[in-house]
């Protein structure tokens, strides 16, 4: 079933940040969203996970909605092990139903799913960029959610962790078969893990497509997205 | 053409000003009144983390009776040193303790402990909240359908009910103790007729009011400084304004009820 968006519309101050735009993800797929910084990508996250509300539109999930920040936002004063059993200790469908055995055996196979065995006992900021965002994909893939949300997952990493935070987008895909959507503005993070790709410029659905039909430019947004030009129909001060 | 003129006027820029004032209070207000709603719809059905709460009373204590301590220890010892000599030279020695313990009691030990708390909790619940609004982690606890206002305020406001009537007893028993010191050293009053004319004095009434009085001043605390925290926008700069707003708001806001336990209770 995956996601289907119909007709979204989200304002801000009278403003259509999302104007009706539609599309969906089946399941085991992975859905790029590209558009330059406040086109409304981190919205329609936002949007899907319920974080936001919508004015008009409709979205259609199934299951637990995972989201991983763009910051990683793990619990600062909580250590690994408490970030990533988080959600199964304190959710009120799930309070008490775990025992620390299997708390303990949650956590370290999640962990090693992200590569990361026995840091259960560090904090985030013992840890570096990159391992923080990798613990943020465990805690948030816990209740083994259908739907995977990443903004800007690889945002600020050096190209080599990229590719090993791309890598493993793709290995939670196989693993959990969810739909996710990836927001990111990397040619490298479209190419290496998505299905398909939108741009959205200035609220609206500008391009829909393959990664290769992005990279044959045949549109003049996607000639502009992939040459990162300043001249063409997309102004980044547009008011 | 007149309009026009009366919108360069000194009066109208004022007036803009206080408009702007006046926006921000009723926001502020309205948003505490919200925020109060939220937590006590969880407190009344009993939907409290009680693993969260004990740790956070148990922070509340140790972070808080130090300062308390020193603070309302230390203004009772300087209005003792003051007073003392000066009644006894008046032949009012016997008076000494009750004057301190009621000043203690009706008015010092909880004002100034409510100034320490709000330096030492209210201002660290206020960044702490905020600090996790603006790196997202209020959100992602969203996403993980853990519910913030259960595990975030519940037991922060209520380890505030809880607590600061405990630290304020102890503070209090501390200041007399200091006021007992201090007279005896400082104008040689004995503890005995220190101590006499505190039973003498004190009304059990004035205790249940004071008690009741920092349960109300811990809740507006912790109130105010977690929906400072909560409301906070904007990465660093945001944390730092929530945190002065909790501070301030907190602030006048003790004082102000300070004010109208005085006149209701002792008009
Ligand atoms: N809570 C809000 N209130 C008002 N306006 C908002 C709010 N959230 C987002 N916006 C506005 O909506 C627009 C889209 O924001 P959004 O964060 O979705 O952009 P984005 O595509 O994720 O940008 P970036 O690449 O910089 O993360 C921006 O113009 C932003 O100012
Ligand atoms: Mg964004």
């Amino acid at each position: 079933m995956g996601i289907q968006v119909k007709n979204l519309v989200k304002e801000f101050d009278n403003k259509k940040v999302i104007d009706d735009i539609s599309f969906s993800v089946n399941d085991g797929e992975i859905l790029a969203i590209v558009g330059f910084s406040g086109s409304g990508k981190s919205t329609v996250l936002k949007l899907i996970s319920g974080l936001l509300t919508q004015d008009s539109g409709e979205i259609i999930t199934t299951g637990d909605i995972a989201m991983v920040f763009q910051y990683s936002a793990l619990f600062d004063s909580l250590n690994v092990f408490d970030n990533i059993s988080f959600a199964l200790v304190e959710r009120k469908d799930l309070r008490k139903k775990y025992t620390q055995t299997d708390l303990e055996r949650v956590v370290k196979e999640k962990l090693e799913l992200v590569g990361l065995s026995g840091i259960e006992d560090k904090f985030p900021s013992e840890l570096s960029g990159g391992m923080q965002k990798r613990v943020s994909f465990a805690r948030a893939i816990v209740t083994e959610p259908q739907i995977i949300l990443y903004d800007e997952p690889t945002a600020g990493l050096d190209p080599i962790s990229s590719t090993l935070i791309e890598d493993y987008i793709v290995r939670l895909k196989k693993e959990t078969n969810a739909a996710s959507i990836v927001v990111t503005h990397q040619m490298s993070t479209i190419k290496r893990t998505a299905d398909k790709v939108i741009m959205l410029y200035n609220g609206k659905i500008v391009f829909a497509g393959t990664p290769e039909e992005l990279q044959r430019e045949e549109t003049p947004y996607t000639k502009q997205f992939v040459n990162a030009s300043l001249d063409g129909p997309m102004k980044m001060f547009a008011e | 053409m007149e309009r026009f003129y009366f919108k360069n006027t000194f009066s109208y820029k004022i007036l803009l000003v206080l408009q702007e004032y006046l926006t921000v209070f009723l926001t502020t207000l309205g948003q505490i009144v919200i925020m109060m709603g939220r937590v006590f719809k969880r407190i009344i059905k009993l939907d409290v983390d009680i693993k969260e709460l004990i740790y956070q009373c148990a922070r509340f204590g140790v972070s808080s009776l130090p300062i308390t301590l020193s603070i309302v220890g230390m203004s009772s010892i300087i209005v003792a040193t003051q007073v003392a000599g000066e009644m006894i030279k008046q032949g009012g020695g016997n008076y000494v303790g009750m004057f301190v313990s009621l000043l203690l009691v009706r008015e010092e030990a909880v004002i100034m402990s409510g100034f320490a708390i709000i330096y030492m909790i209210g201002s660290s619940l206020a960044s702490e909240i905020a600090t996790m609004k603006v790196t997202d982690q209020i959100n992602a606890m969203r996403v993980l359908k853990v519910d913030p206002i259960r595990y975030l305020f519940v037991p922060r406001i209520l380890s505030g009910i809880i607590m600061m009537p405990l630290v304020v007893i102890v503070a209090t028993l501390f200041g007399i103790i200091g006021g007992a010191v201090s007279s005896n050293l400082s104008s040689g009053l004995s503890y005995r007729a220190f101590f006499d004319s505190v039973w003498f004095g004190l009304y059990v009434r004035d205790m249940y009011i004071s008690i009741f009085k920092a349960a109300v001043f811990g809740f507006v605390i912790a109130l105010i400084s977690c929906t400072a925290g909560y409301y906070a926008s904007g990465g660093a700069k945001g944390v730092g304004d929530a945190t002065t707003k909790a501070v301030v708001w907190s602030f006048i806001a003790i004082v102000f009820i300070d004010m109208i336990f005085a006149i209701a209770f002792f008009f």
